[in-house]
């Protein structure tokens, strides 16, 4: 994967025809977090603190929905990836690329909760087998994907 | 006022002393040339809401990547990237970071932020 260039609000990428069909499929799992996941406070009891999370999870389900819609229209639009000689070159603005990282650490967050939240410092808490396995890769492939925007973003300024 | 005075009064109390000795005053006025509107809003509005007593607190856990947290930071709080870089270290080392110190409605705002990009954030009472 490369960052191409920035140009005004648009930032070029290139990935080969693997990373694209990675990156695809990873983008194709979100949502995974649970919308309960989130709490809005850990140990203090606030002020209509019932209605209070419930509006915390519309908000984020809200936002979800419309994470979602952006990436289906992604993954169904034509034009967004055009071939060149080492793979495919797209564009994405620096909006996309927001709502592209809370997709991916949907993805990232998701994929860690289903392993059972494991402690990643803990070499012997992360258990690799079959059941486990894709769990791993997905996480490790969504963490690939930030660095990658995320660094670009870094970059550019 | 001072946030801390109004909370040691039940609702209704502040009424009894600011209305009271006016009223005593002016006992004979048919009309009295007070605001009623103006006041009873400031009485009874949810005196939670004014105060600035909510932390907006980030979490450690061991998912969410360092850079990410940084860059989230940075976008919900406009903040430069040294100030995230300490924040995000503090999660990081101590186990959470206060981010904000705001009113009710600010700190929700913020934790909502936060959580739609999968931070572990809470706001607590201080």
């Amino acid at each position: 994967m490369k960052f191409i260039r920035q140009y005004q609000n648009a930032f070029t990428f290139e990935v080969s025809g693997r990373e694209k069909s990675w990156l695809l499929a990873i983008l194709k799992l979100f949502p995974l977090v649970p919308l309960s996941h989130h709490r809005l406070s850990k140990t203090t009891k606030l002020p209509d603190q019932e209605a209070n999370q419930r509006l915390l999870e519309e908000s984020l389900k809200a936002q979800r929905d419309e994470n979602q819609k952006l990436v289906l229209a992604m993954l169904s639009e034509t034009g967004r990836f055009n071939p060149c000689a080492s793979g495919f070159r797209f564009d994405l603005t620096r909006l996309e690329i927001e709502w592209l990282l809370q997709v991916l650490n949907d993805v990232r967050l998701g994929s860690w909760l289903a392993l059972g939240s494991p402690d990643l410092a803990q070499e012997d808490q992360l258990v690799l087998n079959a059941k486990t396995l894709p769990q791993i890769q997905r996480m490790e492939l969504a963490g690939m994907f930030e660095m990658f925007f995320l660094n670009a973003v870094s970059r550019a300024g | 006022m001072p946030a801390g005075s109004r909370r040691s009064q039940k609702p209704g109390a502040l009424d009894s002393c600011v209305v009271k000795p006016y009223f005593a005053d002016m006992a004979a006025v048919a009309t009295p040339a007070v605001h009623p509107g103006i006041q009873t809003e400031e009485l009874t509005g949810s005196s939670t809401e004014l105060e600035t007593g909510y932390l907006v607190i980030c979490w450690n856990d061991p998912i969410n990547l360092m850079d990410y947290v940084t860059h989230v930071f940075q976008v919900v709080f406009g903040w430069e990237r040294r100030k995230a870089e300490r924040h995000m270290l503090e999660v990081h080392k101590l186990g959470k970071s206060v981010l904000a110190r705001e009113s009710l409605e600010k700190a929700e705002f913020y934790v909502h932020q936060l959580q739609k990009y999968q931070l572990h954030a809470t706001m607590e009472r201080e």
